[in-house]
């Protein structure tokens, strides 16, 4: 989707052609390796913390931090995962990489394993992704073709192997340590630290994992420079976020903003409006673990963090939802907390327990047989998970049912005392 | 070392303990369902939270993925721990049902202890309790209770860091999660599986063969030693407590039984872990008993079997002992008192490997099959089991031996606890106790000593091997 | 699944050494593919070529959603029910499939032909209400949509081809 401002990723015509190595070797692909290769390990590792890069799988972590702990001692192992996972709802942006940009992601992870001193890289891509797997799959093969990868590349000795490890259905695996622990074949339980994952990670050797965008920066971060990087998007806020956008939006899509662009200018405009005219009740910002804010709120906010953390949410993974009015936000909360359900792994007790258990309440709820304590037990449920998992997946749901709960309690009320929906149930947006 | 402060104690603890085990080690107490001290720490069952100082504020965390920190400031009580302690037995007894009645668990259960100790209050669910397979076959030997599994995966991990027979396993997720054996029937084969049974902190793994049959308030723990091989592994042996016993007549049976077996945690000899052999020993100690003397398979008075065994004794040019190994210290040491000078003594192996058992693994289980061999050898040497064709009496005690390997023509001492053929074939023959009627010591393979105790009157007409010696010696006493 | 060792041990030269416990998911995929779902023989040949516990993949095959121990139909439409596809009309998606096959979601046509099953967000949240059929996302779907779809295949069943 077109989007004014400057470009990190999208910054070529999409063709059926121009996923391929051809062209994207004649867009200058694999000449920032080359560049990179130059470079002593430690200066690339300097510029990506130098460009402020924030990651972009939804906790907005630095990355050139993350990249710090890695020391490229060598003889020693070290891994390198891309996360391809792209489970949360509402996200397609990592796919648009993957379909569109492959070697983009293929070069940026050449460059990164060079930085770690990594000798094996792997591409964790959701079980369901069929076309991403193929395009990214054919790009690591066209890399191997053409002595990118499985060899020594350019004169140096550095080497790399990607391999794409798909996985089989299942939220948490897009958890960095539940992520290892898939790619290490067994039952894909996230894990506690410490010890981080740059300490111990997969097979308990040092490993990085970045979301596919983050590393996707990598490339045009050291083709441009820490300094010029940092023009783009604001001074806290560097660079340009993928947003995905669903929902109730004339033109749903993958937007490259950059950070700092008004947001209601990015909706009303940009996206074309709410579907059918109608009008916005309010917005999940990032994904469904993101507290929604209301139309009211995002009005004087721009997308950028320092900008929306304040209002109490986040850029997340960038998946955003418009909802208009009319939307039985009950209901929405019982499509979540069903998801959540489904998903929790069912290792630690708050969350094993605490998302059957608000599932069920919310079930009962919509079924008309809610009673006025529901409210505050799910509050209470949320709360308890709040920071007290394993890994993030009870804190989100918390988030999630919490961000609903706070801004449309009437309609919960509404639901538990008349036994129906304030708004007939209505998940769809009317023409 | 780091010095930390536990709810205002200092304390020292070696770099990279937990704090979990810093306060064990200190003697203050954290709770935990799914920390062991002997596994892996998964932190999943989150109810060993503490509360840490940090920049004036406490924030809370799991005590046992906590390393410790030099100058650390550490709370098990706050108000924010007990809160989030709070919520945590709420989710774990969310779905639990209300089986104490029932359950073989009750009395020595965690959830029941905590649930009075840290929360105590009816549930504040409004929805039914969701349910799980009940009375699950496991194995042969264990019956798992999903409904009352509180998914700690401590029997899994059991089976996968401990025993490694990889038995068990968590199948499926969320809330349906549910541990099963694996499908090819393994987890039967597994010797340490019942271990399981007392990790599981609650009464979700249940033993077939202590299925309802006791509450374990009635029973009494005495320790002792399991004879099952040259390990020698402390165990204890439950049966009914003196003021639980049965009243009605012919219920000796039941009052005189060994109801479990479960280990005496013991780091020099085998840690918290017992084969399944252990826990089934009540069926070796619970064969038919010889309770009367025999003079050439007729019965007789102890008195009179002891003048008899006594002349012959003193007849004999060539006399031979064929002593037990499973005798304890103190029995050998008083036959080698009385009676060493005047034998030759060898030592045999009460007991060999039973088809389809274990004979030897890396974990506990020894290839000789008998709990004080090294406790008789260390008293009468090495010498292999061959009797001299020349010997005249052969002093055999305890069962195990072919008798015919006894030379043609020698005279008999028979002392056997067991009713078996041979006993009819000995001039003379004397019942003798067993472990659990008297107290004692053996000696395992590795040198180490541990005591067993009595826990059942010694039978009316049954020797004491220690006094018989001495009045076989012809020393006063009468063996009773 | 032993005439898929070969192409196992081409898979294996990427990985690096001592991962053959990572090579799970990735065979199972494979078996499934080959067959339709994991035969208990599947399981066995693996854990013997792998040497991995058997147990670790009992458990790897009860917890992720697209692996499966029987046969299905010969078309799996996989309907998402996720927020995104929820506001673009999946719920009624997921009605008309079910009545116009006559099955609810998680069962087969009698025939064999389909299996409805109601899935989480698919990552296609811009084009819902998503639909998988085997592999391939058919997006942006409607009632109409939905209709010359399943007629389609059915045809193509019906004429024997695939
Ligand atoms: C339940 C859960 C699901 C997640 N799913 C994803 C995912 O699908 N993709 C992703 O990139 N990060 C996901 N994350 C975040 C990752 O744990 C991790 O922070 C991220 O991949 C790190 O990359 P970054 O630093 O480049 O953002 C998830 C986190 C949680 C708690
Ligand atoms: S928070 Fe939920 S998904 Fe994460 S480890 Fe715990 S049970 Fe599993
Ligand atoms: S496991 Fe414990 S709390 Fe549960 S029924 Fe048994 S005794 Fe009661
Ligand atoms: S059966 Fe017992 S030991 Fe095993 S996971 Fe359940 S509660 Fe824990
Ligand atoms: S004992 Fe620490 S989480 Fe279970
Ligand atoms: S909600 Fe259906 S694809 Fe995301």
């Amino acid at each position: 989707m077109t989007m004014p401002g400057r470009k990190v990723i999208m910054n070529f015509e999409v063709t059926p052609t121009s996923h391929s190595l051809e062209e994207y070797r004649a867009r200058g692909g694999y000449a920032t390796l080359e560049k990179a290769l130059k470079l002593q390990p430690a200066d690339i590792t300097k510029e990506v913390t130098a460009s402020g890069l924030l990651g972009h799988g939804g906790a907005a972590f630095p990355v050139g931090r993350k990249w710090g702990v890695m020391k490229p001692i060598p003889g020693e192992i070290h891994y390198l995962c891309a996360n391809a996972d792209e489970g949360e709802p509402g996200t397609f942006k990592d796919r648009w990489i993957l379909e569109n940009a492959p070697h983009l992601l293929v070069e940026s992870m050449l460059i990164t394993s060079y930085a770690l001193g990594v000798r094996h890289a792997f591409v964790y891509i959701r079980g369901e992704f069929d076309l991403p797997y193929r395009r990214i799959q054919g790009a690591i093969d066209e890399a191997y073709a053409a002595g990118y990868l499985g060899k020594p590349v350019f004169g140096t000795d550095f080497a790399l192997d990607i391999v794409v490890y798909r996985g089989a259905g299942s939220y948490v695996c897009g958890e960095a340590s539940g992520l290892i622990t898939s790619i290490e074949g067994r039952k894909p339980y996230p894990r506690n630290r410490p010890p981080r994952l740059t300490v111990r990670g997969l097979y308990q050797k040092p490993t990085v994992i970045n979301n596919v965008e983050s590393l996707a920066n990598i490339t045009g971060i050291i083709r441009m420079g820490a300094e010029e990087f940092r023009k783009i998007g604001t001074a806290k806020s560097p660079g340009t976020q993928l947003i995905s956008i669903s929902g109730h939006i004339a033109k749903p899509g993958v937007y490259e903003v950059e950070y700092g662009y008004p947001w209601a200018k990015f909706l009303d405009e940009d996206c074309g409006g709410m579907l059918h005219g109608a009008k916005m009740k309010c917005v999940v910002p990032g994904g469904i673990s993101t507290k929604v804010l209301t139309r009211a709120e995002i009005e004087p906010l721009t997308l950028c963090h320092e900008s929306v953390n304040p209002a109490g949410s986040g850029i997340g993974s960038g998946g955003m939802i418009a909802i208009a009015e009319g939307t039985c936000m009950v209901r929405l909360l019982q499509v979540l907390l069903r998801f959540y359900h489904h998903e929790s792994c069912g290792q630690c007790t708050p969350c094993r327990e605490g998302m059957g258990w608000m599932h069920r309440i919310i079930d009962r709820i919509v079924e008309g047989k809610g009673v006025p304590e529901d409210i505050d037990r799910l509050y209470a449920i949320s709360a308890a998970n709040d920071g007290t998992t394993i890994c993030g997946m009870g804190d989100a749901a918390g988030y999630a049912t919490v961000g609903i709960l706070n801004k449309y309690r009437d309609e919960f009320e509404y639901f538990i005392t008349n036994r129906r929906s304030k708004f007939d149930g209505r998940l769809e947006c009317l023409a | 070392m780091p010095r930390l402060t536990i709810d205002g104690r200092e304390i020292e603890a070696a770099a990279g303990r937990t704090v979990m085990e810093a306060a064990t080690d200190a003697g203050i107490f954290i709770p935990y369902f799914c920390w062991h001290p002997k596994l892996s720490v998964p932190g999943n069952c989150r109810i060993c939270v503490v509360g840490v100082e940090d920049k004036g504020g406490e924030w809370v965390e799991i005590a046992c993925n906590m390393p410790v920190t030099e100058g650390m400031v550490v709370y098990t009580n706050s108000e924010k721990v007990r809160a989030r302690r709070k919520a945590t037995m709420q989710f774990i007894t969310l779905n639990h049902p209300v089986d104490c009645g029932i359950c073989d668990k009750a009395g020595e259960c965690t959830l029941q202890d905590y649930h009075y100790e840290y929360n105590g209050e009816r549930s504040i669910s409004v929805d039914a309790k969701a349910h799980a397979t009940k009375h699950y076959s496991l194995s042969p030997r264990i019956v798992l209770d999903n409904e009352r599994c509180i998914q700690c995966t401590r029997c899994v991990r059991f089976t996968r860091e401990i025993s490694k027979s990889n038995g068990l396993g968590m199948q499926n997720r969320a809330d349906h999660s549910l541990v099963r054996a694996v499908e090819d029937g393994s987890f039967a084969n597994d010797p340490y599986s019942d271990n399981v049974i007392d990790i599981c902190p609650v009464g979700a793994l249940l033993s077939r063969s202590f299925l309802h049959k006791a509450r374990v308030w009635y029973l009494k723990p005495t320790a002792s030693v399991c004879p099952g091989c040259s390990r020698g592994c402390t165990v204890n042996l439950w049966h009914r407590r003196p003021e639980w016993r049965l009243r009605a007549p012919g219920m000796r049976a039941q009052n005189e039984t060994i109801d479990r077996v479960t280990p005496l945690e013991n780091p020099a000899v085998n840690g918290p872990w017992i084969c399944n052999k252990g826990r089934d020993i009540a069926k070796v100690l619970g064969r038919a008993r010889a309770e009367t003397a025999m003079l050439k398979g007729r019965p007789a008075e102890l008195q009179g079997a002891i003048a008899q065994a006594r002349s012959l004794i003193a007849a004999a040019r060539k006399p031979v002992a064929v002593v037990s190994s499973w005798a304890s210290n103190e029995e050998l040491a008083a036959f080698k008192a009385a009676l060493g000078a005047r034998f030759s003594v060898l030592v045999k192996a009460d007991h060999e490997p039973e088809p389809g058992e274990v004979v030897q693994d890396d974990i506990l289980i020894r290839a000789d099959k008998n709990p004080n061999t090294a406790g008789a050898r260390a008293l009468f040497g090495e010498a292999p089991l061959a009797l001299p064709p020349d010997a005249d009496l052969v002093l055999v005690w305890g069962e195990g031996l072919d008798f015919g390997l006894i030379p043609a023509g020698a005279k008999i001492v028979y002392l056997n606890a067991w009713l078996q053929p041979e006993n009819g074939h000995a001039d003379v023959f004397f019942p003798t106790s067993i472990q659990t009627e008297r107290d004692g010591h053996y000696t395992n393979f590795a040198g180490v000593t541990s005591a067993f105790t009595q826990c059942f009157p010694r039978p009316a007409g049954v020797a004491d091997a220690q006094a018989l010696f001495a009045a076989l010696a012809g020393q006063a006493g009468g063996g009773e | 699944m032993k005439h898929l060792i070969p192409e196992f041990e081409k898979m294996k030269e990427r990985y690096p050494e001592g991962f053959e416990s990572s090579l799970v998911l990735p065979c199972l995929r494979r078996i499934q593919e080959d067959r339709g779902f994991v035969a208990e023989e599947d399981i066995v040949a693996l854990v013997d070529y792998l040497k991995v516990p058997r147990i670790q993949v009992e458990e790897v095959l009860s917890y992720y959603t697209m692996l499966r121990r029987k046969p299905i139909g010969r078309f799996h439409l996989q309907a998402c029910r996720n927020i995104a596809c929820s506001m673009r009309g999946a719920e009624g998606v997921i009605a008309h499939l079910s009545r116009k096959l006559g099955v609810k979601p998680g069962q087969t046509t009698p025939d064999g032909t389909f299996t409805l099953t109601e899935v989480e967000c698919l990552g296609s949240c811009g084009t819902a209400p998503v639909v998988m059929v085997n592999e391939a996302y058919h997006e942006n779907m409607s009632t109409e949509k939905l209709d010359r779809l399943v007629d389609e295949l059915a045809a193509g069943v019906r004429a024997g081809g695939k």
